[in-house]
């Protein structure tokens, strides 16, 4: 009966209460009463958590907001830096591309001799339609040699000085060239007009052409090579009682952005105008 | 006196390159503004200013001499242009933006004027009609509108150059 001293009944009843509510709680009996005792619990965790990542939030993120701000501004710097090397690694592609088809010209027409010049700007009167070419009498240009690019003719010079010439282009109102139609096998005037449009004059009647027709220079008036492409024919007008017919022509020089051309230097123009009898 | 001349001359040859390079090649239809004729007429408008007529001779000289256009026609128009703006001068000083906007239209019309009659004359085959609505009317809507930011530079510069005297 010593064994049943008050120490050990304390210590054998609380192992038999400690393992009645084991059991209770491995054998579910014990939800509910889990349940009931842990749901404020829980409730007031969960508000706790809420109020603390509020705290929490309010306190670091304006941190966060200037260092994505800084982060933001420097990506922008690196943006903005590599956008400047694009454009400018454009424009060399821009001018080795016209560049290349420059050469291939030259290639291709291996007779003429040429001095390649950059186009840097364009005659003040808008009644005019000239350019403004970088290249002049020191770079062997002179008067009257035919300009082109690798698309076709551009014009001739008109006016030169050391180290710049003015080219008249050939949609100046003041141009008439020489021109040759290759389907038709006929030749024509091609004009200029004061709105830069060209149109063909001076075709017989009876000739048939049609759109798309393809416009050479003829060489006669020895102002310009032979055989250059011109442009296309775009429509024809035939007029009731006109002698002969008239055509718009699209260039094929896209003269509105033109910003680099070759001169033909081995070509001398020929000044046949003593030639003509006056009326 | 001195340094209104350099400034007068950097202006005019800034404007040239800016019409060349760029202003030439911005179109309306057929038609571009004349920055020279602007910078002229702003200039000659300045109360202050009393070389306007040197420097329109000089600029016109220079543009017609780099210039297409046969006859010395840039230096009649310019020359003309002027004119109109001392004769308007007179008559409307106390509005100067008014002055302005009238001096570029009736000088943009004068100058164009001259170039169909001279192109006229040398054989370009051009037409008044075709002229006015390719060219001169909308030259003059471009002139009307770069003619009040051309004002106030040539404006802001001969204040810079010759201080108006505070009356006391």
């Amino acid at each position: 009966m010593k064994f049943l001293n008050s120490k050990n009944s304390q210590t054998i009843i609380i192992i038999v209460v400690v393992s009645g509510l084991l059991f209770l709680a491995l054998s579910g009996y014990l939800t509910p009463v889990f349940n009931l005792s842990l749901n404020p619990l829980i409730s007031l965790q969960s508000w706790l958590s809420v109020r603390y990542l509020s705290a929490r939030d309010f306190f670091t993120t304006p941190r966060d907001v200037t260092f994505l701000r800084e982060q933001n501004a420097l990506l922008e710097s690196q943006v903005t830096l590599l956008q400047t090397q694009l454009i400018v690694i454009e424009e060399r592609l821009g001018e080795a591309q016209v560049c290349f088809a420059l050469l291939d010209f030259g290639r291709i027409n291996p007779q003429f001799t040429y001095v390649a010049a950059t186009v840097i700007g364009r005659e003040i009167s808008p009644f005019m339609q000239y350019i403004i070419i970088d290249r002049g009498t020191n770079h062997g240009v002179r008067y009257g040699m035919p300009v082109v690019t690798q698309q076709g003719l551009v014009g001739r010079v008109d006016a030169v000085i050391a180290s710049a010439a003015r080219v008249k282009l050939i949609t100046d109102s003041t141009s008439v060239v020489n021109i040759r139609l290759q389907s038709a096998g006929i030749e024509a005037q091609l004009q200029g007009s004061l709105t830069g449009d060209v149109s063909l004059d001076m075709i017989p009647l009876d000739v048939n052409i049609e759109p798309g027709d393809v416009v050479l220079t003829s060489g006669l008036g020895g102002n310009f090579p032979p055989n250059v492409f011109v442009g296309q024919v775009l429509s024809t007008q035939r007029d009731e009682n006109a002698l002969f017919l008239t055509a718009s022509v699209q260039p094929i020089v896209p003269f509105e952005t033109i910003s680099a051309v070759l001169i033909v230097t081995n070509f001398e123009a020929v000044d046949i105008s003593p030639l003509i009898p006056e009326p | 006196m001195l340094i209104s001349h350099l400034v007068c001359a950097l202006s005019l040859v800034v404007f040239y390159i800016l019409q060349t390079t760029i202003f030439s090649q911005t179109r309306l239809l057929s038609g571009t503004a004349d920055l020279i004729l602007l910078f002229l007429a702003a200039w000659s408008l300045q109360e202050q200013i009393k070389n306007s007529w040197l420097w329109t001779v000089v600029a016109g000289v220079f543009i017609s001499i780099l210039s297409a256009m046969p006859f010395f026609a840039p230096l009649i128009g310019y020359l003309g242009m002027v004119g109109i703006s001392k004769g308007l001068q007179r008559r409307v000083w106390q509005n100067p933006l008014i002055a302005m906007l009238l001096v570029v239209l009736l000088g943009t019309f004068f100058q164009h004027s001259l170039y169909v009659i001279v192109l006229q004359i040398t054989g370009a085959p051009i037409t008044w009609g075709q002229s006015l609505d390719n060219v001169i009317l909308p030259s003059a809507l471009l002139n009307l509108i770069f003619a009040l930011p051309i004002y106030a530079v040539a404006n802001d510069l001969a204040r810079r150059v010759t201080p108006l005297e505070v009356e006391a």
